[in-house]
């Protein structure tokens, strides 16, 4: 199962838009790299990013490669279509990072819908979505 | 200071709640504003403020500007003016601006508004077409995570897992609320009560929500005027006094999709909720009837918990067997039957619906009732009224 796209609907493709201070997070997409903000003064992670770390209110922040692993947080099934791109049924699901504090959302690029279950780890694989986009998407940890 | 007893609402006005209204938003803001106007026995040129609904940028028809209604009403001027953001999250915090500004003297009569046609017209939340161009949603649209029942399935998913929550009992919220709209001449639903097998016969949409989970579609306007108590004496109708009104962000609140704080849930509603009791002095034992905003089954629940009703994890429990929450219950809910069976105005009906509770006018009416709470849209910053007899 897993998420399977019905490519004559590529012009319904969300493209991903940035602002300034996230734009590394994108550009390291785009390179099939998962990076997850941090701040260099007190170590928060800060995702999706900000501009400025809320807990310190440092603005000396970097890029920090993810360990690409983590555990299903919550789930949910797509059974009726929204979005012709994305055939049914698919999955969304929110992954807690191995990263402290960083949840992400993304779909199940491997596996079957029955088989999540909370705390399920998993692990980030990019898939291609067209020529200019790759997506983070996730896989179970075998 | 607080803002108890020093505002009520005195007018409601409403449209007929249908699939297809055949005519526009500002049509049915018009017909809506006209029809408070008689009930509150005001002039639509008595009315010198206004305030309007605003969601997370969608297309400007759908805003419907309180220029668009003054011009039509032959406001001759609005000197108060507001806009409260957040769809359904926006309805009770339309109450609050406006008890804010005739309590300080900004303006005699405040119009609240909302007109939506999402069964006829050409905005449907949670279509692709519809997407705002805003980075924060490019955490989620671009995997396909696009509607409004997905993002809250989210989060109720985790909060069913941490309470042990089942299906059968948000099933209960669903015919409830069915029950209640069954004998609302105005629902959508008016006579058509739903059985637990139609619950779980109805199609699953995105799990874990059936469709008998989710709200209604379909075109309508409701608006509402408040006054000062003492310019109500001269009105018409028995005003429903405002004695809290609340609004709350919360920590890292995003548009629907707030997953990456500690607690997904609905810790808006907590805030909201510990302000709403701080400023009226009551606790929820005081609350006759609740209107809470249910644009999903499990936002019942939920805001029990949220809002101290019951304990976390005893939201579910609470609902299993409908009782507790039918009319004769310990907290009777949604008596018009409220955003999943009567009609979807982002929660603007169910304001109109405790305000008629407070007259005695409602076809759910409950015995006695001195205090109604009114809530806001949940996975968005909040509002929330608590609605009195008064003085
Ligand atoms: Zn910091």
């Amino acid at each position: 199962m897993a998420l399977e796209l019905n490519r004559r609907y590529l012009k319904y493709f969300f493209e991903p838009v940035a602002e300034s201070f996230e734009e590394g997070f994108w550009e390291a997409v785009k390179q099939k790299k998962l990076v997850f903000q941090r701040c260099k003064e007190c170590g928060e992670f800060l995702h999706p990013p900000r501009p400025m770390c809320h807990r310190c209110h440092s603005y000396d922040l970097e890029w920090v490669k993810s360990s690409g692993k983590g555990s299903i947080y919550s789930w949910v099934v797509f059974t009726r279509e929204v979005n012709p791109l994305y055939r049914v049924p698919f999955e969304v699901v929110l992954v807690e990072m191995e990263e402290k504090g960083v949840r992400f959302i993304s779909n199940m690029a491997e596996g079957n819908p029955e088989d999540l279950y909370f705390g399920m780890p998993v692990e980030v694989v990019f898939v291609d979505i067209n020529d200019e986009w790759p997506l983070p998407m996730f896989k179970p940890v075998k | 200071m607080t803002i108890k007893n020093k505002a009520c609402i005195v007018g409601i006005g409403s449209t007929e709640f249908s699939r297809a209204s055949g005519r526009s938003e500002i049509h049915m803001a018009v017909d809506a504003a006209m029809a408070a106007c008689r009930d509150a026995g005001l002039k639509p040129e008595e009315i010198d403020g206004a305030v309007k609904f605003g969601t997370a940028g969608q297309t400007s028809t759908e805003f419907t500007t309180e220029t668009d209604v003054a011009r039509c009403l032959g406001i001759p001027n609005l000197r108060y003016f507001a806009e409260a953001p957040w769809g359904g999250g926006a309805c009770c915090a339309t109450i609050l601006h406006a008890a804010l500004a005739v309590s300080a003297g900004m303006a005699n009569y405040v119009l609240c508004f909302r007109s939506l046609k999402p069964a006829s017209g050409t905005v449907r939340y949670g279509r692709p077409a519809n997407i705002p161009i805003d980075s924060h949603w490019s955490y989620t649209m671009p995997f396909g995570f696009a509607s409004p029942t997905s993002w809250v399935a989210m989060f109720t998913r985790r909060w069913m897992y941490e309470t042990g929550a089942t299906n059968e009992q948000l099933g209960w919220v669903a015919i409830v609320c069915r029950e209640n709209a069954a004998v609302n001449p105005r629902a959508i639903f008016y006579g058509r009560p739903i059985t637990m097998e139609d619950y779980f016969n109805s199609p699953m949409l995105c799990d874990p929500f059936r469709m008998h989970d989710t709200c209604l579609e379909n075109d309508g306007a409701v608006a509402l005027i408040v006054t000062t108590p003492e310019r109500a004496k001269d009105l018409r109708q028995k005003p429903a006094y405002i004695t809290s009104a609340a609004m709350a962000t919360g920590w890292d609140s995003y548009c629907m999709t707030s997953y990456y704080r500690e607690k997904i849930g609905i810790p808006e509603m907590e805030e909201v909720g510990k302000e709403l009791w701080r400023q009226s002095g009551l606790t929820p034992k005081d609350i006759d009837v609740a209107q809470f905003y249910a644009a999903f089954t499990s936002l019942v629940p939920m805001q029990m918990e949220a809002l101290g009703f019951v304990g976390v994890g005893e939201g579910g429990p609470f609902c299993q067997g409908g009782d507790r929450i039918r009319p004769t219950g310990e907290l009777p809910i949604n008596t018009s039957g409220g955003m999943l069976s009567e009609s979807y105005i982002h929660g603007m009906n169910m304001i109109a619906e405790g305000m008629r509770q407070i007259r005695g006018t409602s076809t759910t009416q409950i015995k006695d009732v001195e205090n109604v709470l009114v809530t806001g849209g949940l996975g968005v910053p909040t509002s929330a009224l608590i609605l009195s007899q008064g003085r």
